[in-house]
């Protein structure tokens, strides 16, 4: 059986208002959806909120689920929906984003991270930091469609076909996202690769 | 082949899409050509780098509390109920419903007025020699029929 098969027939579960079966959906998939979200918002508290909310439209419309896809694809089609919800209700209520009280030089402030254990030494983890916050702000300042292709292909490892199937376009599209949004990047980040 | 055509296979060739012989014409292309090579490793470069971006974890809870909130969503069977689409759709039945008992309601309480007067008329014995439909509006008293 494969990953996805047992997704399925976890979703199947779902549909009958099963809800062991729904947290061993959300506990299968709680990193990716985050961490999708995170990579596009830049806020951890946030991400996790709208991560929720991913799951509960997955419960919601779990009547409505056709196994014709991945499951995966699927639910980052509905996660995507919601980061493009949440950019539309930023863009009405800018005041209200958590991103908008944050200090843009306080690197801490952009987003809440695990505790690093192993503390290596301050200045390489200064470094560190400032590489971490370039690369998370060149990736969001992508075009949506670019970022998400990006997320998708870089941190989920979905092949083009499923991240056309997400950004319902065609492959060719996707791959022509692809190229533009790795051309920007290389522009963004000349002197952190090299 | 070209540089312009091996700048278009950049992607192929990162995401593993080209097979082997692709592979070692583009490889071959790359090492004999200095811009070409430049490129391409600013390409790699900057693709690997972003994968320094380590992921985050699930707070501590994170799925006790989506089910929680699931407890404040309706059953998966009434769902539905809670479409946008579908709350548009009973508000707007709702105001079409009224309207109709308006309109209708409206007819009847007009239709009753004028039998009520036409019986009223009807029963008018000194209206015989009067010439009804030319001083109806005084019979009514400025009312229409």
């Amino acid at each position: 059986m494969t990953p996805n098969d047992s997704d399925v027939a976890l979703m199947v579960r779902v549909r009958e208002g099963d809800t062991d079966a729904f947290r061993e959906l959300v506990e299968r998939h709680q990193r990716a959806v985050i961490n999708t979200i995170h990579r596009a918002i830049g806020d951890a508290w946030e991400a996790e909120d709208l991560a929720q909310r991913v799951f509960l439209q997955v419960y919601r419309s779990a009547k409505r689920y056709q196994p014709t896809a991945k499951f995966t694809t699927w639910l980052f089609t509905i996660t995507r929906n919601t980061i493009l919800n949440e950019h539309r209700r930023r863009s009405r209520h800018a005041a209200e984003s958590l991103e908008a009280l944050q200090d843009p030089a306080d690197p801490e402030s952009a987003g809440w991270q695990a505790p690093d254990k192993t503390a290596p030494d301050p200045a390489q983890e200064v470094v560190e930091r400032e590489l971490k916050e370039k690369i998370m702000e060149a990736v969001r300042e992508l075009p949506e469609a670019q970022r998400t292709a990006v997320i998708l292909c870089r941190y989920e490892g979905l092949s083009y076909e499923e991240i056309a199937q997400v950004l319902g376009c065609s492959v060719s599209a996707t791959k022509s996202l692809l190229h533009r949004a790795r051309l920007t990047l290389k522009e963004k980040l000349r002197g952190y690769y090299q | 082949m070209s540089c312009k055509a091996i700048r278009k296979q950049f992607d192929e060739r990162l995401d593993g899409r080209l097979d082997g012989v692709q592979v070692a014409t583009f490889d071959a292309h790359v090492v004999a050509c200095a811009d070409c090579r430049a490129e391409w490793q600013a390409y790699v470069g900057a693709w690997e780098v972003i994968e320094h971006q380590p992921g985050i974890e699930p707070s501590f809870g994170f799925v006790e509390r989506t089910l929680r909130r699931l407890d404040e969503q309706p059953a998966v069977g009434r769902a539905w109920l809670w479409q946008p689409a579908v709350r548009w759709a009973t508000f707007a039945a709702v105001v079409v419903a009224l309207s109709v008992f308006g309109w209708v309601g409206g007819e009847r309480m007009q239709e009753r007025r004028r039998a009520e007067l036409y019986a009223h008329v009807q029963q008018a014995d000194y209206l015989e020699d009067f010439d009804v439909i030319a001083n109806l509006d005084q019979i009514k008293g400025g009312n229409q029929l």
